[in-house]
């Protein structure tokens, strides 16, 4: 990626579709069609089959623990049969999936007094951003994936194949794709945002949030004035974004910084706008037009939470299964459909187009290589790099 | 042998039990104290084990075996002994580990322990990056403190003297609002504060903005995520322990008092000043430790009500230690938080101060 | 009495009745606010804004399956800690205020130092402590550790402010009239501290169920009820979380409302004055 797309080229504006289908609408027919894309016999033969193992062969463990972040997968409701208990019913495999992942820094806190001193945590397949399983891994505390277990693996997409935080591919497999943008209300702007200097637009002033997520709003920044998130290796090269941020904080400019809950204030109108993620905000306006998410002209960030194996996790080729199952086309179109996040998995695309045609037209779902261009990844840092970045950043939220 | 033990036992004066039982209690006290704070290696905290058990041991049988005056002397020591070992290893010793790992540096930040080291640059990290956090601490604890005295003692005065025989049910309606949880609560009033909230509705409705925009409890009109908000979520959360301790003062007050006062002309507010106003002292003194110390320690209400240039020090504490994984720098905070309410409260009681704290 | 100082009287009597008035607003305006959101119909993630009503959540109030866990797993914790607490605080009340020995102010010092020390110094402290060691691991039993810690201060203050000036010497007229140790226990020590005792351990309970700064430190990955609804704080708001959070109030209301109205009528029934 060069400089060149970074800087002010004026790539047309990406929104969300002007008239959207309701939520419910869109589970319901996704449900039906689910439900019946479900092969009966698949089905049958799984239960057919003794209650471990099911069929499909790789050994004896029958459970399989998988903690994963929170709404990040379609449930059971309104007639559809949500993607775990597809996988249990197609396996036999009794999986037990919570979403107590609500943090990346302070899931790492959790999981640092066990893992750090060679215990295990319960979880077989825990779901960190990629930053966070590149610290994982350098750490040591993870297993490699039985990936010549899951022959769909070969369904990954070719942009997540061997990244920085993972440069051989064996420890980790994505789950979910996104990007940071602006998100924001029209009827509380007034206009349409295109840059992400308009967050720092004065007649917003105390209307503005900002991530907790530090790259995603550094990343965002960083684009703003200029400078490729993708390539910085040191503090110093990134520091003109914390001082943007640091003193847009001080001047009361930032209301708050938030997790997923800034879709609250969005659609309440406390914030008038906000660095937000792709999917959520694809939700929100599904009920609520006046909101709004672009991909800022400068360029929006490029992020994806991926499947890891804490150190000594137990149940592999259960999990292997799990992985497999996941990224089955057909299975991923039904998450896909509910989460509208990006899909990692080639072949989405045309199973969503069966189920929702707008849906699979949409470049913030599916990115178009000229969307894609303008996505960058936050680079690898090295560990010490990464508590300066993080030390500052706190520093500046405040807490 | 056995028996000129038990005769011995049967012997002990009470002065000579009393040495005995409050020795004994002191010393199974250190040894967990010392086991937990980590003070002596694995080895020896075994020993120390046994020696507690031997103590525990000895203590019953010389109940069992002792006369009855000997029982009564031993007897609250013994009573004494499992509440003060769990308080010796789960508090005492922890303040240690904490004051140890204030000194203490991580090499790496994802290791577990902090190795000791005299690393005293902790407290200048706390008081340099997190001095305006200390600041608001106690700024937004001592306002709130104010406030919940103004609100809560009328409240108090109203149910202790005007409650008649509603007073039972007055005051359970002051504690039945906390039976909800504490950040439901909080995460309520972030929606009644919220800009397209009712409590916004009914200021401008009112016209009340201007006025209140001008002695800065507003801000661009909102309320939400401002210091206002975060000092009025704390008045709210710990507004029942103002007007209980409150309560049970004036509770105690011989009303009359009060009339003997004004059967001798004396005015009702004269009454109040020279009579029921002090008699309340200890309430409001009571009152005024249980809300000032957890709420200079709170983050909830600033985290859910307040913007990033409002956080406390509690906010900061918990992001050091759970998000940033910074214990050393996390611990100097917390200590020097609790030296800080320390002082306060010794000073605080110097002048205010009844040795009756329940 | 001059008529002037009458209507002075009665004037502010009224202002103070209105004082207090806005007082009861003040502190029930959330709760409120809590109640009628249990029958909201939430457009998106989070139940924040008034939509339409519904009865839905009420029909299913056990639909959050994580959030119901969470619940479940804090009435545990907090029973087994207050059922620990209560007999260690007891102990220490009864110690406190029916013995007059050597040290005892002192601790009554020690005793009221967990209450003057934040929640957060405590729970990062004793966090500090659980780090340092490899026999427990963070979760159930260190959150069990962390509010008996600081429930044993709360309980044995509590009853021993019930039980002061209490008249000890019926033990001894017992005894002398040859009642077991045990039997004089039973018959007269019991029933003369149990109303302290369940005072200080309902406070105790409520004290576990709520907390949540202490045990956000010694939780490791277990989930309590103010945990899971920190955690969706961020995500999601469910009304299910209304929902819970109105029965527990109803429940508790409930159970004081029971305990006064038999608790007076014991008190009619033995002819004593409130």
């Amino acid at each position: 990626m060069s400089d060149s797309n970074v800087s002010k080229s004026k790539f047309p504006e990406l929104k969300m579709n002007s008239t959207p289908m309701s939520r419910r609408q869109l589970f319901a027919r996704a449900g039906v069609l689910g439900a019946a894309g479900l092969s009966l016999p698949a089905l049958l033969a799984a239960c057919g089959g003794d209650s471990n193992g099911g069929s499909g062969g790789g050994g004896g463990s029958s459970s399989l623990y998988v903690e994963n972040w929170p709404l990040y997968i379609d449930p059971s409701e309104d007639g559809a049969i949500g993607t775990a208990e597809r996988f249990m019913e197609a396996t036999g495999i009794d999986l037990t999936y919570t979403e107590a992942y609500n943090d990346n820094l302070e899931y790492f806190a959790k999981i640092q007094p066990l893992l750090g001193t060679g215990k295990t945590i319960k979880p077989d397949i825990i779901v960190p951003t990629q930053w966070m399983a590149g610290r994982l891994r350098s750490l040591e505390w993870l297993d490699k994936l039985p990936i010549d277990q899951v022959p769909n693996a070969k369904n990954l997409e070719d942009v997540f194949k061997n990244p920085p935080s993972d440069p051989t591919g064996e420890f980790s497999l994505p789950w979910q794709a996104g990007t940071a943008g602006i998100a924001y209300n029209i009827s509380a702007t007034g206009r349409e945002l295109k840059s992400v200097s308009d967050l720092f637009d004065p007649a917003f002033k105390g209307r503005i949030g900002m991530l907790t997520e530090m790259r995603d709003t550094i990343g965002l920044l960083l684009l703003g004035l200029g400078i490729n998130p993708s390539t910085i290796s040191s503090f110093d090269e990134a520091s003109a974004a914390f001082e943007q941020l640091e003193k847009a904080k001080s001047d009361g400019q930032i209301r708050a910084f938030t997790g997923n809950d800034y879709t609250d204030d969005l659609a309440s109108g406390n914030f008038a706008a906000c660095v937000g993620w792709s999917g959520d905000v694809l939700q929100l306006s599904a009920d609520n037009p006046d909101v709004r998410f672009i991909i800022p002209e400068e360029g929006g960030t490029l992020w994806w939470d991926t499947m890891v194996m804490p150190k000594g996790a137990q149940n592999r080729d259960a999990a292997a299964k799990w992985m497999d199952f996941v990224y089955d086309p057909v299975q991923a179109a039904q998450m896909t459909v509910w989460v509208q996040y990006q899909s990692p998995v080639k072949g989405v695309r045309d199973e969503v187009a069966k189920l929702d045609a707008e849906l699979a037209d949409n470049p913030l779902v599916f990115p178009d290589d000229e969307t894609r261009k303008r996505l960058f990844a936050f680079a690898a840092l090295d560990l010490d790099t990464e508590a300066e970045f993080e030390e500052a950043f706190s520093k500046i939220t405040g807490a | 042998m056995a028996a000129a033990v038990v005769e011995r036992i049967r012997s002990t004066d009470r002065s000579t039990g009393e040495k005995w039982g409050l020795g004994l209690l002191v010393l199974v006290g250190v040894c967990l104290l010392a086991i937990g704070a980590g003070w002596v290696p694995g080895g020896l905290s075994f020993l120390l084990l046994v020696v507690i058990g031997i103590v525990l041991v000895g203590l019953i049988s010389a109940a069992v075996l002792g006369g009855p005056d000997l029982r009564r002397t031993l007897a609250p020591y013994g009573l004494l002994k499992p509440g003060s070992m769990w308080l010796a290893l789960f508090y005492l010793a922890p303040l240690w580990t904490l004051l140890r790992n204030s000194l203490s540096a991580k090499e790496s930040r994802f290791d577990v322990q902090a190795t000791f080291s005299w690393e005293f640059s902790n407290y200048g990290t706390a008081f340099t990056d997190f001095g305006p956090q200390f600041t608001r601490a106690f700024l937004y604890a001592g306002i709130a403190t104010a406030l919940t005295i103004m609100i809560g003692y009328p409240v108090a005065y109203f149910i202790a003297f005007r409650g008649g025989r509603w007073r039972n049910i007055l005051l359970g309606l002051v504690v039945v609002p906390f039976f909800t949880s504490y950040l439901i609560r909080t995460i309520a009033w972030s929606s009644i504060l919220a800009d397209s909230g009712p409590a916004v509705k009914i200021i401008e409705t009112l016209r009340f903005n201007g006025i209140l925009e001008a002695i800065g409890i507003m801000d661009d009109g909102r309320l939400i995520n401002t210091a206002t908000a975060v000092i009025f979520g704390l008045t709210y959360n710990f507004l029942p322990f103002m007007i209980l301790p409150i309560y049970v003062s004036l509770e105690k007050i011989d009303t009359r008092l009060v009339d003997a006062a004004q059967d001798l002309y004396s005015s009702a507010s004269r009454a109040f000043r020279k009579i029921v106003l002090p008699l309340s002292v200890p309430g409001v003194f009571a009152g005024t430790l249980l809300t000032f110390i957890p709420a200079a320690g709170d983050f909830v209400n600033a985290q859910f009500l307040g913007n990033p240039n409002t956080t406390m020090i509690g906010n900061s504490i918990q992001d050091q230690f759970l998000r940033q994984n910074n214990y050393p720098v996390a611990s100097a905070m917390a200590f020097v938080l609790m030296a800080i309410i320390t002082v306060l409260v010794l000073i605080y009681s110097k002048f205010f101060g009844t040795e009756d704290l329940a | 009495m001059s008529a002037t100082r009458n209507v002075r009287s009665r004037v502010g009597r009224a202002a103070l009745a209105v004082y207090a008035f806005g007082g009861f607003i003040f502190l029930f305006a959330p709760i409120a606010f809590i109640v009628a959101f249990s029958f909201n119909k939430p457009k998106g993630k989070f139940n924040i804004i008034w939509q339409e009503f519904t009865l839905d959540n009420w029909r299913n109030p056990l639909a959050d399956e994580a959030l119901t866990e969470a619940l479940w797993m804090s009435l545990r914790i907090a029973a087994l800690s207050t059922g620990i607490s209560t007999i260690l605080g007891s102990m220490i009340a009864i110690s406190l205020s029916r013995y007059s020995f050597r040290g005892s102010s002192a601790y009554n010092f020690l005793l009221v130092l967990p209450l003057t020390t934040p929640e957060i110094v405590l729970g990062s402290s004793l966090a500090t402590l659980f780090l340092g060691q490899s026999i427990v691991e963070f979760g159930f039993t260190t959150i069990v550790i962390a509010h008996v810690m600081f429930q044993v201060s709360f309980v044995a203050l509590t009853i021993r402010a019930r039980i002061r000036g209490y008249d000890w010497t019926l033990e001894q007229a017992a005894q002398d009239l040859g009642a077991s140790p045990f039997m004089t226990f039973r018959k007269v020590t019991l029933p003369l501290i149990l109303p302290g005792i369940m005072a200080a351990a309902l406070l105790a309970f409520a004290l576990s169920i709520d907390d949540f700064i202490i045990t956000f430190f010694n939780a490791g990955s277990t989930m309590t009820f103010p945990l899971q609804i920190f955690g969706a704080s961020r995500v999601s708001i469910s009304p299910q979380i209304n929902v819970l959070a109105t029965s527990i109030l109803l429940l508790t209301v409930g159970i004081l409302a029971v305990g006064t109205f038999t608790g007076a009528r014991r008190r009619a029934r033995h002819g004593l004055d409130g």
